[in-house]
């Protein structure tokens, strides 16, 4: 292996969080931008009306169910690195767990706001919440949506709580090696962690039920997003592959934004050495997996369809593939299914351009997945008469804009101030390292 | 009385820092804490940790969340009784979701004040006798000694390869 | 190093032999008896659910080692050699699908059925044809892995007998060194996975959904491929823990074996409920009729009902709560009852799933000792490919002294 040591892990993780220079400052100004213009255009369809988005009958779900499952399926594998890999004691994810973990709590918080913005009449929100109230009203718990409100909820306060929980032997070691007011903080983040034996001997045990818990979480709160769909009737909808065919893309595009984010961080911030291509490797060929479990779903979809010989069933997939919005099918299939083949050679999937390359387009590739099934289905469902078409409008343009803005802002800040490698997790790699020889 | 003196053995390596417990263990001396950087297997094992109880507060969690979700969810469809989209009123198919999801949460929220509870943090000072070598890449074994016996703790302690630092200077 | 006379070959030679015999011979003259008797299709309904059940428990045998070694664990080793000999079971499951078609007038109830369209797949020569096709990619693939993993495993061991001599000389003369022949491995490891899924799906499809030919789950497919692997892991540490109480330390297996793959067990448990969850939701949600009479008649009406709730209890509830706690992952003989238990119980809903199909509008359960029998003759069948393999293969089991895999 390399020759790092404890020494120089720590050195090389505090080294990100010196004062940035003036480049950074202009990155995250041009992205708070974007943010504000975000803001602004949801502001607008406050004021305006929902009417200013492109949805209507039949396509009355559009870009913000198609960003909001995005969002949510890109947290998914931020919690596969740090909570199922962890049970199955792969080391190959103690340098980017942190990152990981990280991406999951901001992609959540990026598409919680997505059922807010498609509310409309933002302002009653609240009844979606279980409490006594004059108007005498309580949710319905049956209904998918409120599914969504208890599992992303629940997802996101255990999600911070595992990052946060994670952080907080990093987080002593900042205190520890700062000063003045930046000790102050710390001290106050680290709740006094010294690293005793006996804080060690309950940490070690709540992180391994953490994970525990994450993982059958994370199968979960995507199984519930698809079956907002799912537990629909409408054709391309009903059918009960979705739920497993949704947390194996979720991962598939996590695990893509996860190449997307760590390749310019890890030249940035010199991670080269921690964040070895051997790492990014091992992401590559979970792609593969994940790519080839989101094939299956395809072509069990279309066998089935064929298989069922329900009319409408083999209208809507025939229109898919040959519709309207073929060029969407098309991308999905290819972005998806056939680019993270490529990973199969060894040249492709350890050079960084080619990582960075197909890493995009499953990004693409699977924000397309996500518009094919929800816009042709609802588009074109079982009454002829009824079809119709979607496009999004420049609100919407604006507001995607602003959520990816948002995200990359979150995630700018986080790696100037907080430590983007777990220190204390990269540390334990190299004891065991060292453990296993002789 | 005899005043009672800590010193602190620094190790950069955990092996060391182990052996350093172990012999500790069979001398007069006493160990007091054993701070580290990473989590240790040879470091619990020397001390004898026994196995921490937290899980039973995650337990605990867990089962009140599972009757708080379906509780919830049964209540809330009993106070409105009304037969929505063809389903029972009290449908526990679609209701094992919400059961499932607080299981989890108030599991995750046990597990936090287990750990909370049993760690007594946060603690918002330093306690005495801490080196900020050991958050970094040192092991640190701090021991105590009546006054008048550090020569020998000391020797004992840099037998395993250790540095030594006397935290009291002037008094305990 | 073994040799002929060592006493541990010796141990595997008699007793168990005649006892499994036996079994063989019990379920085959009870079959035959049944199937020529006055009700045909009950023996045929159990052949069917025994072939799936057994041909599942060795597929997915061979399955944890092939996906242990594309993963790269370094854990599993000593598991990895005892699960390879469920392989043993391949080719009997191959000549029992093949004889599975003699009695197609009972368990291909759509032969006779009006089915709009489908005959163009669902008729008897393109079924025998795919199906019989794909478990013959399903097996040779899991044969050549096989065959890289004992030359790895044993190949530079002493041979004995006239198979392991032949395959001693195959192995020397293709003087492979334990690189190459672990890179050999993962890819067929990682083609024996594939055809794994593709092939269980379509089994699953044309053996069981297709007996409802009006019904479709596309989920269906990948619950009929992930019940082999729970059930796969679940003979596994049967017979690992068979072999532990029998040889002990002997086995290079520590209770650290046990606990994983007790683990591995569990979160199987969790997938399959999970897997049968998700449809059930959907389908109890939509309330599509052309849906739902499938679900109705099997978890709702009796006599199904009944046995639809035993099926979750001994399969889920129980291995779930049993299972949190850690220690009993690490007591053989524990783990023998739960298990086996577990297996019986996804033999229930092998019949839950099958048996409406084919029992139309029974009353009570059509369950009696003839099903017992057969199940015992099935089980013997599968003990003696096992023993076969282990005799052949002594050193999967005792550990030999130069052998440092963990």
């Amino acid at each position: 292996m390399n020759t790092l040591t404890f020494k120089q892990i720590d050195r090389t993780v505090l080294d990100t969080l010196e004062p940035p220079g003036r480049s950074y400052w202009m990155v995250v100004g041009l992205v708070l931008l974007g943010l504000l213009g975000g803001a602004a255009c949801w502001v607008y369809q406050i004021l305006t009306g929902i009417g200013v988005a492109g949805m209507n009958n039949p396509v009355h779900w559009g870009t913000y169910l198609i960003n909001f499952v995005f969002w949510v399926g890109i947290a998914h594998s931020g919690t596969l690195i740090s909570a199922i890999l962890y049970l199955f004691r792969a080391g190959w994810r103690n340098p980017i767990a942190r990152a990981a973990e990280t991406m999951t709590v901001f992609a959540v918080c990026t598409a919680g706001l997505f059922p807010f913005i498609h509310l409309g009449r933002v302002w009653l929100v609240y009844y979606m919440l279980p409490f006594p109230n004059q108007r005498t009203l309580w949710p319905n718990f049956q209904s998918p949506l409120m599914f969504d409100v208890v599992a992303i909820s629940t997802y996101l306060t255990v999600s911070s709580l595992f990052w946060y929980t994670g952080m907080l032997p990093d987080l002593a070691v900042i205190r520890d090696r700062a000063a003045g007011r930046r000790k102050r903080i710390f001290a106050l983040l680290s709740l006094g962690w010294t690293g005793e034996h006996e804080q060690w001997r309950h940490y070690t045990r709540i992180y391994l039920f953490f994970a525990a818990l994450a993982t059958p979480l994370v199968i979960s709160v995507h199984s519930v997003v698809s079956w907002d769909f799912a537990l629909g009737v409408i054709p391309g909808w009903h059918t009960t592959i979705f739920a497993p065919y949704f947390v194996a893309g979720a991962i598939h595009s996590g695990l893509a934004m996860v190449l997307t984010l760590m390749i310019p961080l890890r030249k940035i911030f010199k991670y080269e050495q921690i964040i070895t291509v051997g790492v990014l490797e091992n992401v590559a060929k979970t792609i593969i997996f994940t790519g080839l479990i989101v094939a299956y779903a395809y072509a069990t979809e279309f066998f089935i369809a064929w298989y069922s010989h329900n009319q409408v069933e083999l209208e809507v997939f025939r229109w898919r593939a040959l519709g309207d919005y073929r060029v969407g099918f098309w991308i999905m299939v290819s972005c998806n299914t056939l680019a993270p083949l490529l990973f199969f050679i060894k040249r492709i999937r350890t050079h960084i351009v080619w990582l960075f390359g197909i890493s995009i387009l499953v990004n693409i590739g699977m924000w397309f997945e996500r518009f094919v099934i929800i816009i042709t289905s609802v588009g074109h469902d079982f009454i002829p008469h009824a079809w119709g078409l979607y496009y999004p409008t420049l609100v919407e343009f604006g507001i995607m804009l602003g959520s990816f803005c948002l995200f990359f802002f979150l995630y700018l800040l986080f790696v100037k101030h907080l430590p983007s490698v777990s220190m204390t997790e990269m540390k334990e790699t190299l004891e065991e390292d060292t453990a296993h020889e002789p | 009385m005899n005043r009672e003196r800590h010193l602190m053995g620094l190790y950069s390596d955990e092996r060391q820092a182990a052996a350093a417990v172990r012999s500790l263990a069979q001398s007069p001396f006493k160990v007091l804490r054993v701070h580290s950087p990473i989590p240790s297997h040879r470091l619990a094992e020397a001390l004898q940790v026994k196995k921490s109880r937290v899980g039973l507060f995650t337990l605990i969690g867990g089962v009140i969340g599972f009757f708080a979700g379906f509780t919830l969810a049964i209540f809330t469809a009993l106070r409105w009784h009304l037969i929505v989209g063809g389903k029972p009123v009290m449908a526990l198919v679609p209701f094992v979701i919400v059961g499932f999801e607080f299981t989890i949460l108030f599991a995750v929220f046990g597990n936090i004040i287990g750990f909370l509870f049993q760690t007594d943090l946060p603690r918002f000072d330093l306690p005495e006798h801490y080196d900020a070598r050991c958050s970094g890449d040192h092991f640190g074994v701090l021991a105590t000694c009546e006054d008048g016996q550090q020569d020998q703790l000391s020797r004992l302690l840099t037998r395993q390869g250790g540095q030594v630092s006397a935290l009291d200077p002037g008094g305990i | 190093m073994t040799s002929a006379n060592s006493p541990f070959f010796d141990a595997f030679r008699r007793p168990a032999g005649w006892g499994f015999s036996s079994l063989l011979a019990v379920g085959v003259v009870s079959f035959l008896a049944a199937a020529g008797g006055r009700h045909p299709h009950l023996a045929w309904q159990a052949y069917l659910i025994n072939f799936l059940l057994w041909s599942g428990i060795a597929q997915g045998g061979l399955l944890f080692s092939a996906l242990m070694h594309v993963v790269k664990a370094r854990w599993s080793g000593r598991m990895a050699g005892i699960a390879e000999s469920m392989a043993a079971f391949f080719p009997i499951s191959f000549v029992l699908f093949l004889f599975l078609f003699v009695g197609r007038d009972h368990v291909f109830p759509w032969l006779h059925y009006d089915l709009h369209g489908k005959e163009a797949w669902l008729n008897v020569p393109f079924l025998l044809a795919r199906d019989g096709l794909g478990l013959l990619i399903l097996y040779g693939v899991g044969f050549v892995f096989l065959y890289h993993s004992l030359n790895l495993r044993v190949g530079m061991l002493a041979p004995v007998g006239k198979l392991r001599t032949t395959l001693h000389r195959r192995w020397s003369r293709a003087e492979m060194d334990p690189d190459a022949i672990r890179s050999r491995m993962t890819l067929w490891a990682m083609l024996y996975c594939l055809s794994f899924a593709l092939v269980l799906s379509l089994i699953g499809y044309d053996l069981v959904m297709a007996l409802d030919p009006h019904w479709i789950s596309t989920l269906f497919g990948a619950y009929c491929f992930v019940k082999p692997i729970y059930i796969g892991l679940g003979g596994l540490i049967v017979l690992a823990s068979v072999l532990y109480i029998r040889y002990g330390a002997d086995t290079g297996l520590t209770a650290d074996h046990f606990h994983d793959v007790g683990k591995l067990f569990f979160g199987f448990a969790l997938v399959w409920a999970d897997f049968f969850y998700a449809q059930f939701v959907v389908i109890w949600y939509g309330n599509i009729p052309e849906e739902t009479s499938y679900v109705i008649a099997r978890t709702m009406t009796a006599p199904w009902r009944g046995l639809a709730w035993t099926v979750l209890l001994v399969s889920f509830v129980g291995p779930f709560l049993i299972l949190l706690n850690k220690k009993i992952k690490t007591l053989p003989r524990a783990m023998t009852v739960l298990c086996t238990a577990v297996i019986a119980g996804i033999w229930l809903e092998h019949l839950l799933l099958i048996g409406p199909a084919l029992n139309h509008g029974a009353t009570r359960l059509p369950l009696g000792i003839l099903d017992l029998l057969i199940t015992l003759g099935f089980l013997g069948m599968m003990a003696l490919a096992v023993r076969f393999f282990l005799n052949l293969f002594p050193e999967v089991v005792h550990m030999p002294t130069r052998d440092m895999s963990p």
